[in-house]
């Protein structure tokens, strides 16, 4: 949001070099994430929904991936909150050094 | 996906003509992303294990989590950074 571009020395319309080196860098990360994701959801949705490929992709099979692909996410966003809350908590006892 | 940008960050950029204080957010800027990035990487590898311990094995019929494969993800992660410190204590262990 605005707000967060503000707080990191992003100027939300300016287009001098500091700022769109900035927005590439978060670009990037974005596009990593996805890359990972999409990575992860094909390893296991394949694994597990097709397990004996077939000359085409079933109804059964499409829907398994969907609902695969749902848990799977559902999994993730679970354990992106367990995690953060995890790191936040080990900071303020001061227990982890730079673990992370 | 638009690629070409990912192999130029910063191709544009002279660092000598930033200010100081630019030059600090800058710096500022890539440790934290740094940082983010770390902790993505970190729950992706967390999420793929505890997918894989915690859902039984073949087809998935449900997209949700059911009331016991919610709080297996959430015990995965707990305990998989108990035992990180514990990889960590042992390891300082023996170098003494």
């Amino acid at each position: 949001n605005m707000d967060s571009l503000g707080a990191s020395g992003m100027s939300a319309f300016g287009n001098d070099q500091k700022t769109q080196v900035m927005r590439q860098i978060q670009q990037e990360a974005a596009m990593q994430n996805a890359r990972m994701l999409v990575e992860k959801l094909n390893e296991h949705c394949f694994e597990r929904c097709v397990p004996k490929p077939g000359t085409s992709l079933s109804k059964g099979e499409e829907s398994c991936f969907t609902a695969c692909m749902d848990k799977y996410m559902q999994a993730w966003n679970t354990v992106s909150k367990q995690y953060v809350a995890r790191i936040q908590k080990e900071s303020q006892q001061g227990g982890m050094g730079n673990t992370f | 996906m638009d690629i070409s940008a990912s192999s130029q960050i910063g191709a544009n950029l002279d660092v000598t003509k930033l200010s100081d204080r630019d030059k600090q957010e800058l710096q500022q800027f890539v440790v934290n992303e740094s940082q983010k990035a770390r902790i993505q990487a970190s729950i992706h590898s967390l999420t793929d294990t505890c997918f894989r311990k915690c859902i039984p094995t073949g087809t998935v019929k449900k997209g949700s989590l059911d009331k016991y494969e919610e709080p297996c993800i959430k015990n995965c992660v707990d305990r998989f950074l108990d035992a990180n410190l514990v990889v960590l204590r042992e390891l300082e262990r023996m170098r003494q």
